[in-house]
């Protein structure tokens, strides 16, 4: 036990309430970014440790975040918790903390990383530069290396640690006139595999340069996983709330019982899956995230319930935000999805994705850094990026074949292929 | 200070070209309650000291959150290695522009510390004006938030300047969420956020506005759909302060222009050929930048490295002429000096350009919002925030708001639902044919734009009259 810890179990032994939660973080963020070939933008390292503290008082809660880690400290914020509470009105949703039964249902999935060195973070890097200015190519991106560690701790015997490790190389590749992204996300980039990266990455670049003018209007596309994760989260974050949807603000308060998506798409939560999701338990109060199916035939499954509103509902509890979102993809590779459209777009990512019109889920976004046209089943000309205003309940339903799965930091998601995805407009490049 | 100068010497002692320190302390109460109830009531206290070295041509940043000699003087080692790192891959020389060396303080005007208040005090005011809402017809939720900041900050570097900073910022914002006539809608009144202290809170009217925005969050409800095709806009400054942060703020940040945030926040369609010679709007629009104005999000007397804020054009007269310039860029421009608009948000976070308070100047000729409507024969007239979105080359944009009305011949003539304007940006203010005078020039801001990687939210402040932009593509939403 470390010095943070001990003195959070002192302060847990003698709690100032029946209701002390203490969080403790401890993140070491090493990123490494850059622009035109070089290391030249944030290339820093940061070690971050932080406490945060809940109190509750009769029904109400406060709570206090220091990265003041001295005895002081710590007790510093449990006290401004506790006088933050006290100072509240009684909250009708107010919530105990998790008891020390609901936490040890608690499975971990103890990734295992082995942290990469600065040599090879950096190394990386250089092959990377190296290549692309081979290729006539510029660069922009990041890469870093995240390994961290939560713990909760409360004064009803719950204790809950995870320790997990985040590693992401992000590169956009650039003509003159073009761009293209790709990623490799892993633990610890222990499988990055840098020649067949760069040489996809340098051949979809160069495809892409001199993007010829095309017009706006309901096309069949084949969307990557970058985008079809984008538009995806951004749909259920703002309509799956439990809450929202019984109260009527949400896109699917009218929709109850009815078809949201085609019987072909599964998407669902799996807190074990080892190498998606940061983390296995609500890093706020240590409650056990819990596998569930989200959307399924073509479904409603099950929204996102609070740990109050589940009590409420005498259903589980998922967490405001579950562990992790996983769309079931098939074994076809993103070739064999644009194999199949024989006139249409491919999507590598979307940007600057809006909410629209909440009650019917339309969302506006722009393409970026990579769209093709398609043409009897090849990726053929570049062209130009555009504005999309799309409803998501109609593009669930107009999925006419699923990829396999790329598995992102929070997520796994496949390339899928949609007809009659709408954009409304070009612009200049 | 002492501590900060002399890591800054240490690192010059290993031969760092330049270096400094920054202590920062960050302190923020927020407070959200949903209907009758605090949802969330929170405080952060998070403070150390960030090291920034640049060592031939490669930077390097590390920080700690321990304030003694030993950590401070590892945090510096730990940059100055990542600045060689750094180096080994510099294509290009860094060139850092010339600032005087400043001994100086500066801190925001207040009267009343807003952390002295207990928060017993904005939650009551917050959930009165809840209580409002609540009793509005059709209202089925009632939100609002406040956010209270204060950052302390120490800065020293390898030229000597020792600055120190105490900046306090005040956000509060409700909303109202009405449901009938098979529609759900969210009225706003969002005060215009302000470096302040509390008695600025005090001052606000939540009880007047909170009535009114449940009033026109269950009209929005049964209002008529816009017609879609080319139309007449006329804007109110809160609405403005988007487009301008959008379209105008972020495509003159001089990083971006230069492809360094290419992998993030994108480039720029104003590159640097453009200046002193694009249009970027008509005749009637100057945009200026002015990180001195009193009370402005990000007025903070000199900026995280080292630099005094200054007050610049970024389009007069409808022509591009500026940019927001770092240290590094400065020579890029052929400036002799940066212009004071580098900042972090924490201690842990690397300072870069970040947009500067940025203003539409108000209408010279003497012109009210009543004269601007009574002006137009037909056309929408919008308020507030809503969709926004842009490309990453800041030129095809598409905004929302938060209510709309009609406008017929020269009157409001009933709300409107559904609009969307979409426009590439330059196109946009160059429609601009009208702008309401000084009178009805007024504040908005933001403590939330994101850039940087890893992603950093920053502050600033925006600012207009209503104005009114002719032969603009209107939507609808659904």
């Amino acid at each position: 036990m470390n010095k943070t810890e001990l003195i959070i179990e002192k302060a847990l032994k003698n709690p100032v309430t029946d209701h002390v939660v203490i969080s403790y973080s401890k993140s070491e963020t090493h990123h490494i970014r850059f622009s035109n070939n070089s290391v030249n933008r944030e290339n820093l390292f940061k070690l971050e440790e932080e406490v945060k503290a809940e109190v509750g008082w009769d029904g109400r809660t406060g709570s206090c975040r220091t990265n003041d880690l001295s005895e002081e400290g710590i007790k510093r914020a449990v006290d401004k918790a506790c006088e933050t509470a006290r100072l509240l009105p009684s909250d009708p949703e107010y919530m105990p903390p998790v008891t020390e039964a609901e936490a040890a249902a608690l499975k971990d999935f103890k990734p295992v990383f082995s942290e990469p060195s600065d040599d090879r973070k950096y190394g990386i890097l250089k092959d990377a530069f190296g290549e692309l200015k081979k290729a006539g190519l510029n660069s922009a991106g990041s890469l870093s290396s995240n390994p961290y560690t939560v713990r909760v701790y409360n004064n009803r015997g719950a204790r809950a640690v995870h320790h997990n490790c985040v590693s992401a190389f992000m590169l956009t590749a650039m003509t003159g006139n073009s761009s293209f992204k790709d990623f490799h996300m892993s633990k610890d980039l222990s499988d990055y595999d840098g020649k067949t990266f760069l040489a996809d990455i340098v051949a979809r670049t160069r495809l892409s340069e001199n993007p010829a003018p095309c017009e706006p209007g309901k096309y069949t596309v084949v969307l990557g996983p970058a985008a079809v994760e984008e538009l995806l989260l951004m749909f259920l974050w703002y309509n799956l709330d439990a809450k929202a949807i019984d109260e009527g603000r949400s896109a699917l308060s009218k929709r109850a019982g009815a078809r949201i998506a085609g019987e072909n798409v599964h998407i669902y939560s799996k807190p074990d899956h080892g190498r998606v999701g940061l983390y296995p338990f609500c890093p706020e109060d240590a409650m056990p995230y819990p596998a569930f199916d989200m959307i399924r035939d073509g479904k409603l499954a099950s929204p996102w319930y609070s740990r109050f509103y589940a009590g409420k509902k005498g259903v589980t509890a998922t967490g405001r935000v579950p562990a992790n979102v996983i769309f079931k993809g098939t074994d076809k590779p993103l070739e064999k999805l644009i194999s199949g459209v024989e006139n249409g777009l491919y999507i590598n990512s979307f940007w600057y994705i809006r909410l629209v019109d909440m009650m019917d889920g339309i969302f506006t976004g722009m393409t970026r850094d990579g769209v093709f046209r398609i043409k009897d089943g090849k990726l053929a000309q570049s062209v130009n990026n555009f504005r999309f205003n799309q409803s998501v309940f109609e593009m669930l339903d107009s999925i006419t074949e699923i990829g396999r799965e790329k598995e992102m930091v929070f997520t796994s998601i496949p390339p899928i292929t949609v007809r009659d995805f709408n954009f409304v407009s070009k612009t200049e490049f | 200070m002492e501590k900060l100068s002399e890591i800054a010497a240490y690192l010059k002692g290993k031969g760092a070209r330049f270096a400094d320190a920054r202590e920062h302390l960050f302190h923020e109460r927020e407070i959200m309650t949903e209907d009758n109830r605090v949802e969330q009531i929170t405080e952060q206290d998070i403070s150390g000291t960030g090291i920034k070295v640049l060592y031939n041509n490669g930077w390097g940043y590390a920080c700690t959150s321990a304030g003694d000699m030993d950590s401070l003087r590892g945090a510096a080692d730990k940059a100055l290695a990542l600045a060689k790192y750094a180096d080994r891959s510099a294509e290009v020389p860094v060139e850092l522009a010339a600032e005087p060396r400043h001994t100086a303080k500066f801190a925001t005007k207040i009267k009343e510390d807003p952390f002295a208040v207990k928060a017993g005090d904005a939650v009551g005011a917050l959930l009165e004006a809840a209580g409002v809402m609540l009793k509005g017809k059709d209202i089925i939720k009632a939100v609002s938030s406040l956010v209270l900041r204060n950052m302390r900050k120490k800065y020293a570097n390898t030229e000597g300047s020792a600055i120190e900073t105490d900046i306090f910022t005040i956000l509060p914002e409700i909303e109202a969420t009405a449901r009938a006539n098979d529609e759900v809608k969210t009225r706003h009144y969002l005060p215009a956020p302000m470096n302040a202290g509390y008695e600025y809170f005090r001052g606000i009217d939540f009880k007047a506005n909170a009535a009114r925005i449940a009033e026109q969050a269950r009209e929005h409800c049964f209002a008529r759909s816009c017609e879609s095709g080319p139309a007449t806009l006329v804007l109110d400054p809160e609405h403005l302060s988007l487009t301008m942060h959008e379209s105008v703020g972020h495509p003159t940040e001089l990083d971006r222009v230069l492809g360094y945030e290419e992998s993030c926040a994108g480039r720029s369609f104003a590159t640097m050929d453009k200046l002193n010679n694009f249009r970027y709007g008509s005749e009637l629009v100057n945009l200026v930048a002015d990180n001195t104005l009193e009370g402005g999000l990000a007025s903070i007397g000199y900026d995280d490295e080292g630099v005094e804020c200054r007050k610049w054009h970024i389009v007069k007269a409808g022509i591009l002429t500026g940019y927001g310039v770092n240290r590094e860029l400065a020579h890029k421009m052929k400036m002799s000096r940066a212009n004071g608009t580098t900042r972090a948000t924490k201690y842990s976070d690397v300072p870069i350009t970040r947009m500067p308070n940025l203003y539409l100047a108000p209408g010279k000729k003497p012109l009210s919002k009543e004269q601007l409507i009574a002006d137009t024969e037909n056309g929408i007239y919008i308020e507030g925030r809503g969709s926004f979105s842009i490309d990453q080359m800041r030129l095809n944009m598409q905004f929302g708001g938060d209510a709309f009305w009609e406008i017929k011949n020269g009157k409001l003539t009933g709300m409107l639902k559904n609009v969307v304007y979409n426009a590439i940006s330059y196109q946009f203010w160059r429609g601009c044919d009208a702008i309401a005078d000084e009178s009805e020039f007024c504040r908005a801001g933001f403590i939330t734009c994101g850039k940087g990687d890893p992603m950093q939210a920053a502050q600033m402040t925006h600012g207009a009259s209503p104005a009114r932009f002719r032969n603009i593509m209107v939507r609808r939403a659904k």
